[in-house]
Order: structure tokens, then sequence, then C-alpha cells
């Protein structure tokens, strides 16, 4: 599904994403690792409820428009259908600002590590860090304001692979119905991680 | 999407603990962020003026920034003790643009604190952003020395979105550069501030 075509914001500054992370960090320092959660949660379900709802007449149309950056689930970053409702993103939209944050600060806070445990045990076991549960959250919540044919769109995320190489895959009672639903076998999971970011599923109930 | 859910956490933070708290928050973040990019030194201003268009400074992590090295700053007895410093683009222009292009209208909690800031500390602001970014370059400033001494920064003037210019009068009178200059260089920049050597003898015409 990749193309010339695909519209996209302009980038943003990585200066903004490290004193965002620096943001993060301090507040991490006044609510600890399980507020940080609750609030990260909640910045990524009020931007998704702040950016306007879709609908779309087939599951072709809101492919085209995903593959174009046209949809919110698209807005941050380059998705590519691998089949209807397996989704990949090759690049993470949080690699630029992470890089910027190794080469002038230096090793990541871990409070970045510790939230992404919290989330994994209460939410879903797929961030590797923070920057995943604002990731995940908004896919969730923005998936809900698209509508296909009538129908809302839901989302599942499969798998996620930090810069480094790390990977975490969702639960393995629920991974083989999720990759029935997107159309993947694991080992097809298993090509896609070498050259992705993230695994994710959309379908409409 | 960090920068843009940023956005939405300022308007929580507001709501919270005032415009003047995120205005706290916002110093209290550019100081860690510049403590923790750490020290440097230069044995002259040619050697800091050099790193500054390689991008080897602390000041780099803003994005490109021109060092105006005809527009040397001198002392009593007529000694450069340091320059002036220009951004074409404001590091939250991408920002600003992102946002209009994913939620539409950038959020009335932005100008608050921009407001709040230039009643109360420096009129200069055009953005929350603003409040951070003097406050790290005064931190960083402070880790910088060239010929041993360390730096002072004065943020000069500074252009909004919508092309209005704010000048500080205060900090212009220090390094006794004409207004008229300031604003000819406002055409091309967006950002302008001064880096001195702390504790200077400058002149007053």
């Amino acid at each position: 599904m990749e193309g010339p075509e695909h519209v996209r914001v302009p980038e943003s500054n990585p200066f903004v994403d490290v004193a965002t992370h620096l943001f993060l960090e301090d507040l991490a320092s006044k609510v600890g690792t399980g507020g940080l959660n609750n609030y990260l949660i909640s910045l990524a379900n009020n931007l998704a409820a702040r950016m306007p709802e879709e609908e779309y007449a087939s599951w072709d149309e809101f492919l085209e428009a995903m593959k174009r950056g046209q949809s919110i689930l698209s807005t941050f970053e380059e998705v590519r259908a691998v089949t209807p409702n397996c989704m990949v993103t090759p690049h993470s939209p949080f690699e630029r600002g992470w890089r910027e944050y190794a080469k002038r600060i230096g090793a990541f806070s871990k409070v970045h590590k510790e939230v992404a445990e919290y989330y994994n045990a209460k939410v879903r076991p797929t961030a590797v860090n923070s920057l995943h549960i604002i990731l995940q959250t908004f896919r969730d919540a923005a998936s809900r304001r698209v509508k296909v044919a009538g129908r809302p769109v839901r989302y599942e995320q499969i798998a996620t692979v930090w810069v480094d190489g790390e990977r975490k895959l969702a639960s393995p009672d629920r991974l083989p119905a999720l990759l029935k639903r997107a159309g993947i076998t694991r080992t097809r999971l298993g090509m896609l991680l070498r050259n992705n970011a993230e695994v994710w599923l959309l379908y409409s109930e | 999407m960090l920068d843009v859910a940023l956005v939405s956490l300022i308007e929580d933070l507001i709501e919270k603990a005032g415009a003047d708290g995120v205005i706290e928050f916002w110093q209290r973040v550019g100081e860690n962020l510049a403590n923790r990019i750490g020290k440097e030194a230069y044995m002259g201003w040619t050697s800091f003026n050099v790193a500054v268009r390689e991008g080897r400074t602390a000041y780099s992590i803003e994005g490109d920034v021109t060092p105006l090295t005809d527009m040397a700053i001198t002392d009593v007895d007529g000694d450069v003790v340091g320059y002036i410093y220009a951004m074409k683009q404001c590091c939250y222009l991408p920002t600003i643009l992102r946002v209009r292009y994913s939620v539409g209208e950038l959020s009335r909690a932005d100008k608050a604190v921009a407001q709040e800031y230039n009643e109360n500390f420096h009129n200069i602001a055009w953005c929350n952003f603003c409040v951070f970014h003097e406050r790290f370059r005064e931190e960083v400033a402070k880790n910088i020395t060239v010929s041993g001494n360390p730096l002072e920064c004065l943020l000069i003037a500074t252009r909004g979105f919508d092309g209005e210019t704010r000048i500080s009068g205060k900090n212009l009178a220090k390094i006794n550069i004409n207004s008229e200059h300031v604003r000819a260089l406002l055409r091309n920049y967006e950002c302008v501030y001064a880096l001195i050597m702390r504790g200077s003898r400058l002149r007053e015409d």
C-alpha cells in the first residue's frame, strides 16, 4: 500500500519531543509510575477526542485514506497495509525524538521503561516504553471515531519493536486469534518485525 | 505525535495548576534539560561559532542556529564579548502546523500561558514553548565557557506565527544594539538572541 502520494503533516522539531520527554519525567517524579501511566492514557484519549470523526463507504476507501495519510489513524505515522486488516508502521513516529534525546542528553530515563512495564501488566503487554502507551491508546481511541459502512473500526496491537530491537508481542493466549484476524501467519509476523516498528490489526465489527 | 499531544497536556495542566503553574513547570523542565546536556568549553569565539554552525553545541538541539558574526557585541574596552544568534524558524512552528493539520485549532491554553508570561516575566513570548525555551537557553549559557568565561543568554526579539514582532527593550539596552538592526533581522529570522560573556562591562552610550 505504499506510494509517493502519501500526504504527511510536517515533521515536528525533535527538540519539542525531547522537551516533552523531560516534561513527562518531571511529572513522573511527582505522580509516580501509576500516575504517569494514567496521565499518558488520558493524554492520548484527549488527543483522539479532539480530532475529527470519519466515515467511509467501504473498507477499500478507508484503506486508501490510510495510505494517503488522510485518516486520523495515519496522521502521525506512515501506515502500510500488508493485508486488508494487517497494518504495519515502518518507522516509529518517536524515533527521531528518541535519537535526538540519546544524542544530546544521553541514556533514556528509566521511568519510560518502568511505566511501560506497568502498562503491560495492567492494559496490554505490547509497550516497550512510555511512548507506546500514548500511541497504542491513541490508536484505540481514534479507531472508535472511524466508521466504515456504518460500523465502527476496532484496533488491536499485535507487536511492537523499538529502535534497539526489543520486541513486545500480544499475550500468547490472544496472539493466534489476532494473527488469524489479521490474515498473517506467525512466520509472516516474524518477517514483518524485521523491517517494521509496529504490526497492528484493524477490523470492523 | 508527542508534540501535538503536548498541546493537550498544556490544556490539562492549566486546568489543574493555572497558567502560572505551567510557567513554573516549563521553567523547571528547561533548567533540567540544560543541566542534563552538561558543560561545554571553547577556546574562543571563533571555535564556538564554528561549533554553532556545525550543530555541535547544546543550542543545536533547537534546530539550525545562525551565528551573526557581523554583529559582534563589544565591552567598554572595545573587546568582543559576544555575538547575536538567530533562528530562521521558531522551534514550535512545525508543531503549530501539525496541530492545524491534525486537530484543527491551536488550544487557547497556549496563548494563555504566553500572555501570563508576557505580563509577569518578560514580554517576548508568542507561545507556551517560548517560556521553556528562554529558560533553557539561559541555563545552557551558564554551562558553556568561551575562553574560560561562562556565557549569559539574552533573548532579544521574536516574530510570531502571524508576523507580529516583539523586541525586548531591557535586553537590547544591555547590548547596545539599535532596535532598527534587530527589526531588520526579524524579516529573515523568527528568534534572535545574544550570547555574551557573563559579567562583561558593556558599553552604555
